[in-house]
């Protein structure tokens, strides 16, 4: 990667959430350190509790840190979010069931008012981006489940976002679909150049995909490792096979604590 | 495709033998009647003499025959009943925004809503009539009533039931609480609302039909009652049985059938099933 | 400070609606309602007066209580058994019994007056006491409108089982009684209350209103329109609020009830 200038400043974030019996306060988040450059390709892994959607929905500014400062651009998160700089990808396709293909890549444009031809124009850039140009026309319910995700993909891209944000988007898919996926959005990122933060609990997943892998361990929720990811790129699935893939994915799962 | 079709006409066929041996029930108890009672007519008449009647041009009152009767108060008691609707309708809706909008409103409300379901509020149709003095209004009124609690629930749950994680893409662009609205909400409780509109329909006219036996101005209530006293043909009465039995489950079809206007992607999941 | 607010969040819930609740009445008491509506006290006497009323007639207004909740409860107990009765049939043979059933959900479109009528038609020969044929015709009615919605949700009980749960059963080599007992029948439990809370206050509406028409003349609702005819309001009035406890009573019992039933299941 070129050396490109910080993009997300995190310092000393914690988020809590009071208990809903009324007992002692949950620390989804504690103490969390993090610098993300312009470009780059991040994974925030770990088990379920550990607080990595916590993060993300805070960098979105979905979530109200308890503590700390997260900086985007020297900007808060909530200035970032006003100026839709964000994409954000689910783990369902979080697609309007009464709206088409093109449509639903329309919202987030309607949303800002942007004008009819430039919405048609970047709808049909979209949908040869995530390769559904044939398939516009459809409703979500008439596509697979790994066609649903890439027109959530779309959507989250249609507004040239600079950073996108991925909160376990392919983790309710089938394994082929998945590698066809992963293939797809680096093929993507390539493109686009976008900043991405990628949710997943699947070591192997963030291995492939990542330039760093944030690891997160839970109770409480905190980051227990960075591990660069440093197979060079391109990358294509048969590095899955080699040794250093093999060692990386060792290397993370042996930086979990308390799991 | 075809084999969609031949399904769906099996379907058809199995509903028309139901059908087909509840006439045959009906016809086998009419025969009975016929037997035993001095007027059958006023107990279970042949569903042909029924027939008859509607196309019989004998004046059974005021130059007008049996079905003349029949479809002109049809018509009194449906513009009321509709006219409640739509009012019952609009504002069910509306309180629905304003509780979704409002904490404290649907805080305030909630419970109230929950308690007019547990009312029996056609029962309360006299007094009605008795504080607004007008039939009209109180047909109105009572139609609106009944509309407004299930369009307002339904509504209700309709926009609580919005996943999180849409509201978070629409947080997420920062869209104002407008297109929230516009883009979001109001279209995804559509089925919600019209599930709710299918209930009411039917609701809305049987309060009307109801509101109609209180007082002889009008309507197929107030004929249902003459009918029943014998100060008009018996047969009035049966049609008006069939009729708005007829007019009930049209309203619901009719809602069903603007649900699918509405809602182009649910006509496309029917097509492929 | 986060305890304090949840608090305060659940006093509001309590608090907004008891003050509504207190608001309305002041103004009805205090006539401001009248004024608003256009009505007068005569139509729409003041809450102290109608609770008078309705102690001094207490045991008149108890005995019209008890047959209006006679023909309600037991056409709701009779139709529902019935419903569930008839999904059962339905289920065992689906194909005719899909059918069946959508032409018996036709009916809940068909308004009680038309049928309330024809009932006390028919039941004019059951007995010669007017009391007790107007009461099989009114209990009828209700029944009626009960069966309809029991068959229809607990067939969608027996039929919209959990993926694969009947595969398990299968490969169990559970015969059909064990499949019904162990899988169908526990499915259909909350779909029982759907049908309930749909039933419940329609038990109540249908039995106000078939009593209109009934031969003897007794039951709440029909009081509530004696006394208008009569212009009694305050007594019509005291019904009236004879229905709304009617109403509210079988209600939260049902949610009792069904919060017995369906305890450890989740909402």
């Amino acid at each position: 990667m070129q050396t490109a200038e910080t993009e997300i400043r995190i310092k000393g974030l914690c988020v809590t959430f009071p208990d809903k019996d009324g007992g002692e306060d949950i620390h989804a988040l504690t103490d969390v350190n993090l610098d993300i450059k312009q470009g780059e390709f991040i994974s925030l892994l770990g088990p379920s509790g550990c607080g990595k959607t916590t993060l993300l929905r805070s960098i979105a500014d979905l979530q109200r840190p308890t503590s700390g400062i997260i900086s985007v651009k020297g900007r808060s998160p909530h200035e970032i979010r006003l100026s839709q700089k964000y994409g954000i990808v689910f783990q369902s396709p979080v697609l309007y069931d009464w709206r088409t293909v093109r449509r639903n890549i329309c919202m987030p444009m309607e949303v800002i008012g942007l004008p009819k031809k430039e919405r048609t124009r970047r709808v049909d850039a979209m949908l040869e981006l995530v390769g559904l140009t044939k398939f516009g026309k459809k409703y979500p319910h008439q596509l697979s489940g790994g066609m649903q995700q890439r027109v959530g993909i779309a959507r989250a891209l249609a507004l040239d976002p600079e950073i996108l944000l991925m909160d376990e988007p392919f983790s309710a898919l089938d394994e082929f679909t998945k590698e066809k996926l992963h293939m797809d959005l680096l093929d993507i990122w390539k493109k686009t150049n976008k900043t991405i933060l990628f949710v997943t609990h699947n070591i192997q997943e963030s291995v492939f995909l990542s330039d760093r892998i944030v690891v997160l361990s839970p109770h409480p929720g905190r980051v227990s490792a960075v591990v660069d990811a440093d197979i060079p790129r391109p990358r294509n699935l048969d590095c899955k096979g080699t040794a250093e893939f093999s060692a990386l994915v060792n290397k993370v799962r042996n930086s979990f604590e308390g799991v | 495709m075809t084999r969609a079709n031949k399904e769906k006409l099996t379907d058809i066929m199995v509903i028309l033998v139901w059908v087909a041996g509840l006439i045959i029930l009906w016809e086998i108890g009419a025969t009975i009647i016929a037997q035993t009672k001095r007027t059958p007519a006023n107990v279970l008449p042949h569903l042909s003499q029924i027939i008859e009647s509607v196309f019989s041009d004998k004046m059974v009152s005021n130059k007008q025959t049996a079905w003349q009767i029949v479809i002109s108060n049809a018509g009194i008691t449906l513009w009321r009943a509709g006219l409640g609707f739509l009012i019952g309708v609009l504002t069910g809706f509306l309180l629905a925004l304003f509780m979704r909008y409002f904490k404290a409103v649907e805080k305030t409300a909630f419970p109230y809503l929950m308690m007019i379901q547990m009312i029996p509020i056609l029962g309360m149709a006299p007094i009605v009539l008795a504080i607004t003095k007008d039939i009209n209004k109180s047909r109105i009124m009572i139609a609106a009533i009944l509309t407004f609690y299930p369009v307002a629930t339904n509504t209700l749950a309709g926009l609580k039931s919005v996943e999180k994680e849409k509201l978070d893409l629409m947080h997420s662009l920062a869209a104002s609480n407008w297109h929230i609205y516009t883009k979001l909400l109001l279209p995804s409780c559509v089925p919600y609302l019209f599930t709710g509109l299918k209930i009411a329909a039917p609701m809305a006219i049987t309060a009307s039909i109801l509101v109609d036996t209180l007082q002889g101005s009008g309507g197929l209530g107030t004929m249902l009652s003459q009918s029943l006293k014998h100060a008009i043909s018996i047969y009035v009465f049966w049609q008006i049985v069939f009729v708005s039995a007829f007019i009930g489950i049209l309203s619901y079809k009719l809602m069903s059938v603007i649900e699918k206007l509405y809602s182009p992607h649910e006509k496309a999941k029917a097509a492929k099933s | 400070m986060k305890n304090i607010s949840m608090d305060r969040e659940k006093i509001s819930t309590i608090l907004y609606p008891l003050m509504f609740g207190v608001f309305v009445i002041a103004m009805w008491q205090s006539e401001a309602l009248h004024f608003l509506m256009g009505a007068d006290t005569f139509t729409l006497p003041l809450p102290t007066r109608i609770f008078t009323i309705l102690t001094e007639n207490l045991p008149k207004v108890l005995l019209n209580t008890k047959a209006t909740l006679m023909v309600a409860v037991g056409g709701l107990v009779l139709g529902s058994l019935l419903g569930y009765l008839l999904a059962i049939i339905a289920s065992t043979f689906p194909k005719w019994g899909m059918g069946g059933l959508s032409v018996v959900s036709a009916f809940n479109a068909v308004p009680i007056i038309a049928i309330a009528p024809i009932l006390n038609n028919l039941t004019k020969d059951f007995s010669r006491d007017p009391n007790i044929r107007s009461m099989l015709a009114k209990t009828l009615v209700v029944m009626i409108t009960c069966t309809v919605s029991m068959s229809v949700n607990a067939y969608r009980g027996f039929t919209e089982l959990k993926p694969f749960s009947e595969d398990l059963m299968h490969s169990l080599a559970a015969n059909k009684w064990t499949i019904f007992t162990k899988l169908k029948v526990p499915n259909s439990v909350p779909y029982i209350f759907t049908a309930l809370r749909v039933s419940v206050p329609a038990s109540i509406i249908s039995a106000m209103v078939s009593e209109y028409f009934a031969e003897y003349i007794i039951g709440v609702g029909r009081m509530i329109r004696e006394n208008i005819v009569l212009a009694q309001y305050a007594t019509a009035w005291a019904y009236i609020a004879a229905a709304f406890v009617i109403g509210i009573t079988m209600y939260v019992l049902l949610l009792i009830f069904e919060g017995i039933c369906m305890k450890g299941r989740r909402a």
